[in-house]
């Protein structure tokens, strides 16, 4: 190829992956958690012994609920099985105004041994939500019609576009001759932009399809004003689902129990598992309720499942547009597509793929800042004497740092922090200052101790804050009496199992970076052993770092 | 690899990247328009909207990341201009030839 073309894009790569780097590191390693949101959610609520009820009590739970809180009939949601991170068979926002991310006033209600009403007010834990939005947003606060940091990362996805396929000219002169080598020889360098490319290339369909997914995510409404304005103009962009017919009113009583609904359901849809009913403004005209649930076969709308909407009183199927497997062809495609960015395909398996999908993208990132600055590297010549390093090379390794570790850590910590300071503070005012704090502190720790020492500390102390988590798990098996909680549920322990396993490798990761950092070439931003003085280049065991 | 070195393609950053950024939108906007009047099932399919709104990113970053391979900025505005230019025209006119008001 011309070498032209390549240089072109070689300046495109560089730039744009350095600016969209560190935010698409943190996303991607918050990203792989929220994978597995729903165990996280599990995970960070403390135990609760909530009174269950059973199918034929849902109606009498419902209309008891309305008839004493009518801040219920703005809709609520009817649970059909307990879990941990369940409050309640029947939940609802008292307060559903002040934000549409989280519930600000959730109440639960159930019934008693004697079939009576039971109410109360619950704090649902905000940890696995706030791993949704560091995944969303990179961290960057802010909230308008979207968070702003989801526009943030809309902007910072066109950058990874570009730098995505800029990466890939770069790459195809040499991707045959070098297809998935790997070369770990004397040449640190080398070994990065060979682990950078492979992992690169065999990931490159999951990357242009994230990239891709994420600037919709961030300028849906923008593309359809486009599209409206240029192409469909008077044309509706979506069909309303025609008004109710009924011949009922709308009141409590002729509500038709959910378990018949449920039935009606079975009927179109066998394989679909519902799992909760959202009842949206059940005693109005439009009253409608989606009832959300799983079928393994098929692709699901949601992160984890599939809905579709009925008509809470003549029990009528009324969408069947995101109900799994029943799809026109257009929806379809539309569904195929969020589910490659969600992962909701293939159930477990597929989840721990995109986990490790994740994972190698937060490298790519990391290790193409490790390259940037390696480039840039002034080399010490053959008995010459001490070189300077840039001092652009040196702010930026120390950033990469700083804020790659910070995040690993800051959520590590946070997580520990939500169940030792449980019921000190508002619970997410407690996850958000956990975080913030630890990752502005590492940010801040990094630049001021250098990249080297910065990388070798701060990789250690991600590990460190990473074995807090399973610390925290067995103290609180151990030590009754104390505030920290250990769910015992296969799922909730292997998230404190999977902490124990990322804090071990960190610290063996640290433990190498020191190596290098220590006993490494001299002529580096991240030599930090002893000053070198004398005009002897310091022989070098190559040490893969 | 001898080229002569006028065709050595110039970097031109600022004149592409925007060329990449307005009229590859503007393109990919008409492209995903034409496609949602002409493509399968024409401009009245239920639920099709969505996939042309979901297309647009693709077009759009593809237009983009390879304005760079225009020998000049200028080029790139010439060429990437009348085809924007002539897309929207067809688009503009599609209603009238399917006979939709």
């Amino acid at each position: 190829m011309r070498a032209d073309i390549i240089k072109t894009y070689k300046t495109l790569h560089t730039w744009t992956g350095l600016i969209a780097g560190m935010a698409l590191f943190i996303c991607f390693f918050a990203g792989a958690m929220t994978m597995f949101k729903g165990t996280l959610d599990r995970w960070a609520t403390p135990p609760q012994s909530v009174e269950w009820v059973d199918d034929s009590q849902w109606l009498t739970l419902m209309q008891q609920t309305l008839a004493t809180h009518p801040e219920a009939e703005n809709g609520f949601v009817l649970n059909l099985r307990p879990a941990e991170n369940v409050a309640a068979p029947l939940v609802w926002d008292a307060n559903p105004e002040r934000s549409h991310h989280d519930p600000q006033e959730p109440w639960g209600a159930t019934l008693n041994k004697d079939g009576e009403l039971v109410t109360y007010r619950y704090a649902a834990s905000p940890m696995a939500q706030l791993v949704d939005m560091l995944h969303q947003t990179a961290g960057i606060p802010g909230e308008g019609h979207h968070l702003f940091g989801v526009y943030v990362m809309g902007v910072i996805s066109v950058l990874y576009a570009l730098a995505i396929v800029s990466g890939l000219v770069v790459l195809l002169p040499t991707l045959l001759k070098d297809f998935l080598i790997v070369r770990r020889g004397k040449n640190l360098k080398r070994f990065w932009l060979d682990a950078h490319n492979v992992v690169g290339i065999t990931s490159l369909p999951f990357h242009i399809m994230i990239a891709l997914t994420v600037i919709v995510f961030a300028f849906h409404d923008q593309l359809y004003a486009a599209l409206a304005g240029t192409t469909y103009k008077d044309r509706p962009l979506f069909e309303r689902h025609a008004p109710h017919e009924r011949s009922m009113e709308t009141v409590a009583d002729n509500l038709l129990p959910p378990a018949v609904l449920l039935a009606n359901l079975k009927e179109t849809a066998p394989d679909f598992v519902p799992r909760e009913m959202a009842y949206s403004n059940p005693l109005g005209e439009r009253a409608e309720v989606r009832i959300g649930g799983e079928n393994h076969d098929h692709m699901v709308r949601g992160s984890d499942r599939g809905f579709v909407a009925m008509d809470p009183y003549t029990g009528e199927v009324e969408g069947t547009e995101y109900l799994p497997g029943q799809e026109d062809p257009w929806t379809e495609i539309i569904i195929t597509i969020f589910s490659l960015h969600f992962g909701s395909f293939g159930g477990d398996f597929m989840r721990w793929v995109y986990v490790f999908m994740g994972l190698a993208g937060a490298f790519i990132f990391y290790s193409g800042n490790l390259l940037w600055v390696e480039t840039r590297r002034r080399k010490q010549r053959r008995k010459g004497g001490p070189v300077e390093q840039k001092r652009s090379t040196r702010l930026m390794a120390s950033a990469t740092i700083g804020v790659c570790w910070g995040a690993v850590a800051g959520v590590a910590l946070s997580m520990s922090a939500g169940k030792w300071l449980y019921d000190t503070m508002a619970a997410d005012t407690l996850y958000m200052w956990a975080y913030y704090v630890v990752f502005l502190a590492s940010v801040a720790w990094a630049f001021w101790r250098g990249p080297g020492r910065g990388a070798v500390e701060l990789i250690a102390f991600a590990g460190l804050a990473w074995l807090t988590v399973p610390f925290t798990a067995l103290l609180a098996w151990l030590v009754p009496g104390i505030p920290a909680w250990v769910q015992t549920a296969p799922g909730t322990l292997a998230v404190d199992g999977s902490a124990l396993v990322a804090g071990l490798l960190l610290l063996e990761m640290s433990r190498r970076t020191a190596k290098r950092v220590f006993h490494g070439n001299t002529d580096s931003v991240w030599y930090a052993g002893e000053p070198v003085l004398d005009e002897q280049p310091v022989e070098i065991k190559a040490n893969a770092a | 690899m001898a080229k002569s070195k006028t065709a050595v393609i110039q970097p031109d950053w600022i004149s592409k990247t925007l060329a990449g950024a307005l009229l590859g939108l503007g393109l990919a906007v008409a492209i995903s328009g034409l496609f949602a009047w002409w493509g399968a099932g024409g401009i009245d399919t239920p639920n099709k909207v969505q996939f042309n709104m979901w297309v647009i990113p693709l077009y759009w970053m593809t237009i983009w990341s390879l304005v760079y391979l225009f020998r000049t900025g200028l080029r790139a505005w010439l060429v990437l201009g009348a085809a924007t230019a002539a897309a929207h025209i067809a688009l503009f006119v599609t209603p009238q030839i399917l006979g939709a008001a």
